[in-house]
């Protein structure tokens, strides 16, 4: 009892982390019906960017503070100036596009950052907490990963539904030329939902950093495993990504706790075969009309 | 005044226009009429920017169209109601009608172009906060016509209103639509195939036979001359 509570939050928390990734991929999923594979390696980017700033003095939050803005800087430029020239054709070409991002991002990190693995500090302890004698698993730095997913998701979920940018975005996604002939810039909705989904992944890879360190493809396996969670709740479905993402994080928890955490990966790699073999549209998917 | 002179389009080497001109001054109707595949919705969708044209052009008063991007042709004035309505059905009926003029900058009447699509078709009002997936046919004619007018257009292009519509609801429709015109001075472009209903609220008609402008004259002379009626429009 007292191990399975311990996997279980720590499932949780780093479901969320992945959530985020899955999250990101599906916005850009549904805007341009490419999957980012560059996710992973840009928020690797920018947390180095974090990361040097800490070093020369910068503190934490402001540092946290520029890794999203670059983050969506990057995700923004990424869109404008490498994905639109292809966009015309088929989304193969952009997929493999964001792969060479990810090959080149891996590539320069090194360059730049040094191809070491660097400890990344964390705002807050990861000790667990006591109330009284009792420890709940929690510390301080889990829950802080947890509520700034949630608040993220929350701030996201206003803009896209409660905002006329975020309703922009929506048509521009769902029917671009439609949008386009009620005069929405529908190539710049896409370059914001761009800048987004990076922002989004740049807050994972800062939540990330401290409890795996740093190092070029230490967000390889978070977005392998955010894709799963996102695949498992159907790649179109915002509260899908979450759930499979979180489901995800479980799993692996429990498979490492458990078995061994050499077979982890595999734990995820079952779940995903299993939910597609069910419902190979992803769980989430139903409600969505389609267009006759 | 929308005014198309010598507009030649051509996909690949098939040219589906061959120097169609035509004009539609302020406040009257022109319908194009054809069979299938003589290029009226090429003929809208060039007005519109979705299509490029290879030659002519095409003034909004004294703007030229041609060569200008969607959205930037939707900003000058050019309200598209585009074939098969075109609402965008994972959106609420209300987001649907505020996507008609969201690059506005006059906030206010905004939201008076938004009551004013619900005074002209009430059955939205009842569904306005349904997604417009749960719309019958006719409403979503009337969402997408509604959506176009919220901007506050010059000139409205409509790509066959009457497909798949009930007669007495196009009749309404069209009733409204006529009202329409006369007070806001709007230029519309009619694209129909129905030719009878086109022809009983349009000013000026134009017939396109693949790609050419085979007749232009009053709607009144098409639709009371039986043999021109019967040469172009086959009843």
């Amino acid at each position: 009892m007292h191990l399975f509570a311990i996997y279980t939050v720590s499932g949780i928390v780093n479901g969320m982390i992945y959530a985020a990734v899955a999250l990101a991929l599906v916005m850009i999923w549904r805007a341009t019906r490419i999957v980012n594979y560059s996710q992973g390696a840009m928020a690797m980017f920018t947390t180095y960017i974090a990361l040097v700033c800490i070093q020369h003095g910068v503190p934490y939050w402001f540092a946290f503070v520029i890794a999203l803005v670059t983050g969506f800087v990057l995700g923004a430029v990424t869109e404008r100036v490498l994905v639109r020239p292809v966009e015309s054709r088929t989304p193969l070409n952009a997929v493999i596009l964001t792969l060479g991002v990810l090959i080149l991002l891996e590539a320069i990190a090194p360059m730049l950052f040094g191809g070491q693995t660097q400890s990344f500090p964390a705002p807050v302890s990861n000790i667990d907490i006591l109330v009284g004698k009792i420890d709940f698993y929690f510390t301080p730095f889990g829950l802080l990963t947890i509520g700034a997913v949630l608040l993220m998701m929350l701030v996201f979920f206003i803009v896209f539904q409660r905002t006329t940018l975020g309703l922009r975005m929506r048509a521009a996604a769902f029917h671009p030329e439609i949008a386009r002939i009620l005069g929405i810039r529908v190539g710049r909705m896409l370059t914001i939902g761009w800048g987004l989904a990076a922002l989004l992944g740049a807050l994972a890879g800062m939540l990330t950093a401290p409890a795996i360190f740093l190092y070029p493809t230490n967000m390889d396996e978070v977005l392998v495993f955010g894709f799963t969670g996102a695949i498992i709740g159907g790649l179109d479905s915002p509260v899908g990504a979450v759930v499979g993402a979180l489901a995800v994080g479980l799993v692996l928890s429990y498979v490492s706790g458990y078995i061994g955490s050499d077979l982890a990966p595999l734990g995820g790699l079952v779940i995903l075969i299993a939910v597609l073999m069910v419902r190979p549209q992803g769980l989430f998917t139903f409600g969505r009309q389609r267009q006759v | 005044m929308l005014e198309v002179r010598e507009l030649t389009v051509a996909y690949g080497g098939v040219v589906a226009l061959d120097q169609v001109s035509l004009s539609v001054p302020e406040g009257s109707i022109t319908a194009v009429l054809g069979a299938n595949g003589a290029g009226k919705t090429t003929l809208v969708r060039t007005i519109s920017g979705l299509v490029k044209a290879r030659s002519g052009s095409v003034m909004l008063g004294d703007q030229q169209l041609l060569g200008r991007a969607p959205e930037a042709i939707a900003r000058l004035g050019v309200g598209h109601v585009p074939e098969g309505h075109g609402i965008i059905s994972e959106l609420t009926v209300d987001e649907n009608l505020r996507l008609g003029g969201l690059w506005r900058r006059d906030r206010g009447d905004q939201r008076v172009a938004i009551e004013e699509a619900y005074e002209l078709f009430p059955p939205l009002l009842t569904r306005r906060a349904l997604h417009a997936a749960n719309l019958s046919g006719g409403e979503r004619q009337m969402l997408s016509i509604g959506r176009a007018l919220v901007a506050r257009p010059t000139a409205l292009l409509l790509d066959e209103p009457s497909l798949g519509l009930a007669t007495n609801l196009l009749a309404l429709i069209m009733q409204r639509l006529k009202t329409l015109v006369a007070d806001r001075k709007l230029a519309v472009l009619l694209i129909e195939q129905n030719a009878r209903s086109a022809l009983s609220v349009a000013d000026q008609a134009v017939v396109l036979s693949l790609g050419r402008v085979a007749l232009t004259d009053t709607a009144d002379r098409l639709a009371g001359d039986d043999a021109l009626r019967h040469a172009y429009l086959g009843f």
